[in-house]
């Protein structure tokens, strides 16, 4: 089992916000955002919105979503799943862990 | 000045009337293809027989003809500096506030540089509002309509389905239309549509002089206290915008109940009734007048006592800290005014020739403590927030003269402006031209402008 790349300390991203991961970091297909909830959780989903070319890490994340900046499409932090239009296509999430104040993020595994 | 804003063409950042990389400063330069707007649509009226200046009489279709209306928004406003907004509503890149420039929708934003600019806020599409907020923070501008989205430097950078556009759609063509021009002065930000302006401190001229009084009590400048109140008043916009640049003639008769529930004893002292002062008149049509008297003052207690009128007779001079410092009234044109004494600023944005929207701030300054601060925000609410005792007054009267101005014989009858005519000169204490404090000096000068305005073609025409 991975540890995981180190890609962030946890204080890089103020809650509410959000970070994007270069794909040359995270060997995926997508940039990943790195978005932090109000509460301080950490998750990661698929930088790039499935609606238009947007990047959810520059959106609003509050209450267990991430608003896209663009067309107010959002997807849940945790599943990826879209909640409303104009957005069809869930995200794809990744697994996220945080150890000692630095954020591991597990590519393409499951939360 | 502030630093971070400066004039568009003064910074090598993002797209400016100088330089930049896309349209900019007007829809005429939009792509506008076989597109030619008939003239006959915007045919001008020569306003010179509807002002005499020189003579103190006034046509009284200025405020009430829709033609004149409509060639002020082209002549009068499109060409003027305009106010938008105090720097402090502005503090991170995303910061909005939405106004208007004329019956023009801006929207004021500070860019991911820190720099404030200001773009209409009308989608190039079919032409709704990209912001539908007051103000607030956001990352981009984006149309509720079709889902156009503009960042804060208002590139186009989202459009559904671009894939059924022509080739030829570029979005570099259209981004945002931006107001060319925004500058400060002393935390007060304006922007003209004017390509070629003259410079904002040049356009205030000597006025600033008077601005100063309210703005420059020390280094650290002004602040923003609560929200924007924003009410509708029945009248010309032109009622309100002169009477702070000219009017203190009617204070005694119109405010008589609320400076009488002002007084302790519940008779104002002579002194308050019976002021002597100047008034400014500016060649660019602003004015400004004020009561001149050593032991002038704050009207808030704790407003007044902690004020250091020596620091401020060091700062400013005896002749603003006696005179325009406190009590008066000012106004820049075309439509922005404010009050010394209560920190009101406010702008009457021209709602057609028959109404207009107060929009007004409380600014105090940024070294007062909580309860000062408090104390003027209350103070001011209490005479001139929408509700206040001296505001109603001035509303009321406003709406009176609007209201029966439609009559076709009431139209046709002068209204006079003949107060102090031949009174300006140079006192020797205050810059520029003054008059008495009771006058219609800077009346004149307002309407003198207008007229000059009106009747010039603006940079927008063809053919001028």
């Amino acid at each position: 089992m991975s540890s995981g790349i180190r890609v962030a300390s946890l204080d890089d991203i103020p809650e509410g916000e959000g970070i994007a991961i270069d794909k040359s970091v995270t060997g995926t297909a997508d940039d990943i955002a790195l978005l932090r909830d109000e509460d301080g959780s950490v998750w990661a989903l698929d930088d790039t919105c499935t609606h238009e070319d947007a990047s959810l890490a520059d959106g609003w994340v509050e209450g267990g979503y991430v608003e896209c900046p663009l067309h107010s499409s959002k997807f849940c932090l945790k599943s990826g799943e879209v909640q409303n239009l104009p957005a069809t296509k869930n995200a794809c999430p990744h697994r996220v862990e945080v150890r000692d104040g630095e954020v591991y993020l597990f590519p393409n595994e499951a939360p | 000045m502030s630093s971070i804003i400066e004039p568009a063409t003064g910074s090598g950042a993002g797209p400016s009337a100088s330089g930049g990389e896309r349209p900019v400063g007007a829809a005429t330069a939009a792509p506008r293809g076989a597109l030619r707007r008939p003239v006959e649509m915007n045919r001008n009226i020569d306003v010179s027989g509807l002002v005499d200046a020189e003579g103190g009489l006034l046509d009284r279709s200025v405020f009430t003809d829709e033609q004149v209306y409509r060639q002020e928004l082209r002549r009068v406003f499109a060409p003027s500096w305009l106010f938008l907004a105090h720097t402090d509503q502005f503090h991170k890149p995303g910061d909005f506030f939405t106004t208007y420039m004329g019956e023009d929708p801006v929207i004021v934003t500070m860019d991911r540089n820190r720099r404030i600019r200001a773009y209409l806020n009308s989608c190039r599409h079919r032409g709704a509002r990209v912001c539908r907020a007051d103000s607030g923070a956001t990352r981009n501008f984006t149309c509720t309509y079709h889902g156009w989205s503009f960042d804060l430097e208002g590139k186009l950078v989202s459009v559904p389905n671009k894939g059924g556009y022509p080739e030829s759609f570029d979005t570099k063509d259209w981004g945002l239309v931006e107001v060319p021009h925004v500058e400060s002065y002393r935390g007060l930000i304006f922007g003209t549509w004017n390509p070629e302006p003259v410079a904002l401190r040049e356009y205030l001229g000597d006025m600033a002089w008077y601005m100063d009084a309210m703005l420059d009590h020390d280094d650290e400048g002004t602040v923003v206290v609560g929200g924007v109140h924003k009410w509708v008043l029945e009248g010309n916009w032109k009622l309100a915008a002169e009477q702070f640049a000219t009017d203190w003639y009617h204070v005694n008769m119109s405010h008589t109940s609320a400076l009488t529930v002002l007084a302790p004893s519940g008779k104002p002292k002579a002194e308050i009734v019976h002021r002597t002062g100047r008034q400014y008149t500016d060649p660019n049509g602003h004015g400004a007048g004020f009561p001149v008297h050593p032991r002038n003052r704050f009207d808030a207690q704790t407003v007044h006592k902690w004020m250091d009128y020596d620091a401020l007779r060091e700062r400013l001079g005896e002749a603003r800290v006696e005179g325009p410092l406190t009590n008066g009234h000012a106004t820049v044109f075309p439509n922005f005014s404010y009050l010394p004494v209560n920190g009101s600023i406010r702008i009457w944005h021209p709602k057609g020739p028959d109404r207009m929207e107060v929009w007004a701030w409380t600014i105090v300054d940024a070294s007062m403590p909580p309860e000062v601060r408090e104390a003027q925000r209350l103070y001011n609410l209490r005479t001139f927030g929408p509700s206040g005792i001296f505001e109603q007054d001035d509303g009321e009267n406003w709406s009176e003269c609007q209201a029966i101005a439609h009559g076709f014989i009431t139209n046709s009858v002068p209204l006079n402006y003949q107060m102090g005519l031949g009174s300006e000169r140079e006192d020797g204490r205050h810059p520029g031209t003054t008059s008495e404090l009771y006058s219609d000096a800077a009346g004149r000068g307002f309407y003198r402008h207008w007229r000059e305005l009106m009747n010039t073609p603006a940079w927008h025409e063809e053919n001028r």
